[in-house]
């Protein structure tokens, strides 16, 4: 079996004001795998993107990446963000720099390469997303696709170990869908570990190696993608036939 | 306003405000070039000889100008003392004493060493290689020449000695109080002597013989210090208390032998103003030196800058104006005639005049201040100096008010919470105090170094690729990522020190209560009465800073006392309400930072700057360290445009000022202190604005920041504060014109902006409309362009595709 990547162990997150929203997963990401998290709306799925970069401290549980445990005060919470890629449902550009300051930024700064040289690994990311030709552009100016498209390239210039995406189209049009969709499966068949949140039934079942199905902060059923096409309880059927109505 | 179609990145700018922008700073400029027209020169002029030595003694013959002084000095002009030539006749020598005539000069010391300079003004280079020098006999305090090579001294105990062009005769004849003064008129026989109390004596024989002469009454206890012989039908002298003594020739009687006290009808102080100190015999100030310029015009010098002219014999006496310092002591004159020449004084001071010193009035007629062209011409230089002095406090004020409204904002916005301040370990901490701050202070100048580069090396910053040698990096970066490093290790290698920060927090208590406790006495010293306590913190400001600080520091030593290591959310019951409480959520730098903007924004800006000024007189706390630490000799050769910021000195050693400060920061405390006024003030307001800025970005900016691996710091530099800055340009301009509107309460502490120069030129023309009305055109050309200038940034910093712009 190939080497281990991510590991969460009886992950638990309370927000403050008392809501449970995440009450104790588990799960495993191995190199080159792509996992598929879906559930309704509150179930906790963004919730555990951001606890496993620690965007939000998890309340309990252990968040290992590499086998390192990184949810302790003493890991290099800078360091373990670099290594882990997230593309969020919003894009969340950075509006006052171009796209090729954006993903190089970074580097830059992160990095500590220099500028020509992070400018050039830039615009092969750029490339591999398909928006080379509009490196000098200013987000404002991008189209929806366009910009979860940059939004990737962003992440993908740290060269992450793993990437988490939470619901990278939900935010676009139904046509400009496709080509961001593109472009993660591209990612997934270059062998990119992922983990993707997403409302796209037929991505998860297509491109996904797994599929985990998370209900009122717990996980409700696991397996490979395949099950998509039988779920065993109740719960995913309905979640599932409510998505294909 | 309107803006062109956008490029994007491009300059948008429609071209009426690029047009606007230099056309009124022109206008601002030419509106205050030009003469003024009512003002008094001075009739001297301050010319270099070249020399710093006191000048005791200077003569003009044969149309060239001598002057003489300590160490030797000898200064020569033959352009009638504009320009000099310097020498040296003898070093060491301080030649204290002249007289000059038969084309020959005489010069003495004080010890009795004189020399002749002969041939004078014949072309022939002058050269003092065989000058015979005859040896100090007895002390000298006069001489006088009675031929080329003949001459008389005068000196203490009444002693009086020829020179016959080869040996000394001695000529005293009993008297033993000190004679000050000889002169003798030239091509003549006839000569006078003046000395202490009241002596004059006289001589028809060339100096053989020697006598007394009746001085007036009043006159027998003073001397006479001066005494000049002028002609056959006129001498002057002048006593050490400023009498003016004249005597004419009264029909067979030679001159010398009547003398009177000339009744001094008026004497007029500096400035030709119409305004006398009525008369007397005695002129207000000392004289010491007397020149004789016709028969009824005569100069007087002295210390203190004395210099006067009287046109009628000493009737009406003007002082003069002088262009260089009151302390400036004149010791002589030398004219050429009845107007040019020169007067000459301690510290190499040479005066020039071509009139006699009279003052030169240039639109002497007062202004008819209801003209308003006169109007405008007396109040322009007035407005002039009033917008200069308020654009200076405004661009300091400005530049601090930004600094600190970034900085508080910074620390209003700051996550850092208790908790993260307990969890940090020893290696953070030196990082933290020390090397963050060293690395801030090297980056500085690398940051200039690259600047540098940018503009020398590749133009293009953004968008070349070619090589950039320029680049240095920070020589600390490495040591701080190594740290950093260090400290991760610690942290992960060592579990949380809940003991440590027990300990901590006990010893906080401790201190905190210590603290309280010991400043509780002062305040109950104060002998307030219940509600009166809330005017204790300016009764006893240090005891309750104390306590205020002590409460704090103590409830943080409880807080990290109760530490159990999981930093959870404490839920209290009393009673039946239940709390849930979150000390370890608190945000020290926001509490610190909101302590200060809620003092700033709750006092009114006009009390501010009175408390700031005359209260805490931070103008002075500030001025006298600076000006220790700036002193006038370090800065002497040191000075640097650096320096100059912060003072500038005085460094001609003729002038008034000299070693005092005339520039920077901290020449004016009235300056300081409105600086800090505007500057703590604004930076409260602005601290606000760009905080809601900061709010209106959305956190995912910062999250997407965070999770590329920026730590906070970055990501607010990076993301949010440029997205910040240019959402609130506007009301950051707001804040600027505010300032520079506010600026006009300086006027309060004696600040001389435009408002009080406005109420100054009220007092002398009493055209209330004109004035204010300019005042606040002036205020109007300052804040308009501040607002033209802010437009253009904010255009040529707008990101295509943010925000509503009503633009493109
Ligand atoms: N910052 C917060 N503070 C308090 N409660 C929160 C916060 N963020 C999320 N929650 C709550 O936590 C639960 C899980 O939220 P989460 O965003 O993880 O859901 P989700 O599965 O991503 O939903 P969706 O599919 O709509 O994005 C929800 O009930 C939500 O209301
Ligand atoms: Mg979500």
């Amino acid at each position: 079996m190939s080497e281990i990547i991510l590991s969460i162990k009886d992950m638990e997150k309370t927000y403050v004001g008392g809501v449970h929203a995440v009450k104790g997963i588990s799960f495993e990401v191995t190199k080159g795998e792509s996992l598929a998290i879906i559930g309704s709306s509150g179930s906790g799925k963004s919730t555990v993107l951001r606890c496993i970069n620690r965007l939000i401290e998890p309340t309990k549980g252990i968040v290992q990446l590499k086998g390192e445990r990184i949810n302790t005060p003493a890991s290099d919470i800078n360091d373990v963000r670099s290594r882990i890629g997230m593309v969020f449902q919003s894009f969340e550009l950075f509006a006052h720099l171009r796209v090729i300051d954006n993903v190089s930024l970074g580097l830059i700064h992160v990095r500590g390469i220099g500028k020509e040289e992070a400018e050039s690994e830039a615009r092969k990311v750029l490339e591999r997303v398909d928006m080379l030709d509009r490196v000098d552009a200013y987000p404002g100016n991008l189209s929806g696709g366009q910009k979860q498209r940059v939004a990737i390239a962003r992440a993908l210039a740290m060269k992450p170990e793993v990437m988490l995406f939470d619901e990278p189209t939900s935010a676009l049009d139904p046509e400009l869908i496709g080509s961001v969709l593109e472009t993660i499966q591209g990612l997934a068949e270059e062998g990119m570990t992922m983990v993707v949140v997403t409302h796209e039934i037929s991505f998860a079942r297509d491109v996904a190696d797994r599929v985990l199905y998370m209900d009122q902060g717990l996980v409700a059923e696991e397996g490979p993608s395949s099950i998509i096409d039988k779920p065993k309880t109740e719960r995913m059927k309905e979640f599932l036939s409510s998505i294909n109505d | 306003m309107t803006s062109e179609a956008s490029t994007e990145g491009g300059l948008r700018l429609s071209k009426a405000v690029n047009l606007l922008l230099p056309v009124s700073l022109f206008l601002l400029l030419i509106s205050f070039s030009g003469v003024s027209a009512q003002e008094v020169r001075s009739g001297w002029d301050l010319v270099d000889g070249g020399t710093v030595s006191d000048l005791h003694t200077a003569e003009a013959i044969n149309g060239e100008i001598w002057a003489f002084g300590d160490g030797g000095i000898m200064l020569k002009s033959l352009d009638g003392g504009s320009t000099w030539i310097g020498n040296v006749i003898a070093e060491g020598y301080n030649w204290s004493h002249s007289d000059s005539g038969y084309n020959s000069i005489l010069i003495a010391t004080d010890d009795g060493v004189t020399i002749i300079l002969e041939n004078i003004g014949n072309g022939e280079n002058d050269s003092n290689d065989n000058i015979p020098i005859f040896p100090g006999q007895f002390p000298i305090n006069d001489v006088a020449l009675t031929g080329s090579q003949e001459f008389v001294t005068v000196g203490e105990n009444g002693e009086i000695w020829e020179f016959d062009g080869d040996e000394w005769i001695n000529r005293s004849f009993g008297i033993v109080n000190d004679l000050l003064s000889v002169s003798f008129l030239d091509g003549e026989d006839v000569g006078l002597i003046s000395g202490e109390e009241g002596i004059i004596l006289a001589t028809d024989d060339g100096g053989a013989s020697w006598d007394y002469r009746d001085a007036p009454g009043e006159l027998s206890t003073v001397d006479i210090v001066d005494i000049e012989y002028f002609s056959s039908i006129r001498a002057y002298a002048i006593s050490e208390d400023g009498h003016i003594l004249k005597s004419s020739r009264e029909g067979s009687l030679a001159v010398g032998f009547v003398w009177s006290i000339v009744e001094i009808e008026r004497e007029y102080p500096v400035g030709g103003s119409n305004e006398f100190v009525k008369g007397g015999t005695e002129l207000d100030y000392d004289a010491s030196s007397i020149k004789v310029l016709s028969q009824s015009k005569i100069m007087l010098a002295g210390p203190s800058g004395y210099l006067s002219l009287s046109k009628d014999g000493g009737n009406i006496v003007s002082r003069q104006m002088i262009p260089v310092s009151n302390n400036t002591s004149f010791n002589a004159f030398a004219m050429q005639d009845g107007f040019r020449g020169v007067a000459v004084g301690d510290g190499g001071v040479i005066l020039r005049t071509e009139n006699a010193g009279s003052e030169e009035f240039v639109g002497f007629e007062v202004a008819d201040f209801n003209d308003f062209g006169q109007f405008v011409d007396y109040s322009k230089e007035r407005l002039m100096d009033g917008l200069v002095a308020t654009a200076k406090i405004v661009f300091f004020g400005i530049l601090m008010g930004f600094s600190l409204g970034i900085i508080l904002s910074m620390l209003k916005t700051s996550p850092t919470t208790l908790k993260n301040v307990a969890q940090t370990n020893r290696y953070q901490l030196l990082i933290m105090v020390v090397l963050v701050p060293l690395w801030a202070i090297l980056k500085v100048p690398v940051s200039v170094f690259n600047i540098i580069g940018v503009i020398f090396g590749s133009k293009k910053r953004h968008h070349d690729i070619g090589s950039n040698n320029w680049v240095m990096v920070n020589p600390l970066d490495s040591t701080l990522i190594s740290y950093r490093e260090k400290a991760a290790q610690i942290a992960a290698s060592e579990p949380l020190n809940i003991l440590a920060i027990r300990a901590v927090g006990l010893v906080l208590i401790s201190f905190g209560v210590y603290r309280i406790l010991s400043n509780l006495d002062e305040i109950s010293a104060l002998n307030l009465d219940g509600w009166e306590h809330i005017y204790s913190p300016i009764g006893a400001p240090s005891a309750v800073f104390w306590i205020i600080l002590g409460l704090a520091i103590a409830v943080l030593g409880g807080i990290f006392l109760s530490c159990n290591g999981d930093f959870s959310i404490r839920d209290l019951k009393v009673r039946k309400t239940e709390f849930s409480l979150n000390p370890w959520g608190i945000r020290p730098l926001n509490t610190i930072a909101t302590a200060y903007t809620d003092i700033f924004r709750n006092t009114p800006l006009l009390v501010q700057f009175m408390f700031i000024h005359f209260g805490f007189e931070l103008g002075r706390r500030m001025q006298d360290p600076g000006l220790m630490l700036f002193n006038f000799e370090y800065l002497q050769g040191n000075a640097n445009f650096l320096t100059d910021i912060f003072v500038v000195y005085e460094t001609n050693p003729e002038s008034l000022g000299y070693g005092r400060p005339i520039g920077g920061i901290l020449e004016d405390r009235a300056y300081i202190s409105a600086i800090f006024a505007l500057g703590l003030n604004s930076g409260a307001y602005q601290c606000e604005t760009i905080r809601g800025a900061v709010a209106a970005i959305p956190s995912g900016q910062m999250e997407a920041g965070r999770s590329i691996g920026l730590n906070y710091m970055q990501s607010m530099r990076l993301v949010v504060m440029p997205q910040a800055i240019r959402i609130c340009i506007p009301p950051l301009g707001n804040e600027m014109v505010n300032l520079v509107l506010n600026s006009s309460l300086a006027m309060i502490i004696g600040y001389a902006e435009i408002t009080r120069q406005g109420k100054l030129i009220v007092a002398t023309t009493f055209q209330v409309f004109w004035t204010w009305g300019m005042v606040l055109v002036s205020y109007f050309l300052i804040t308009w362009t501040l607002a033209l200038f802010l437009r253009y940034l904010e255009e040529r910093t707008r990101i295509p595709g943010l925000g509503i712009s009503g633009g493109a």
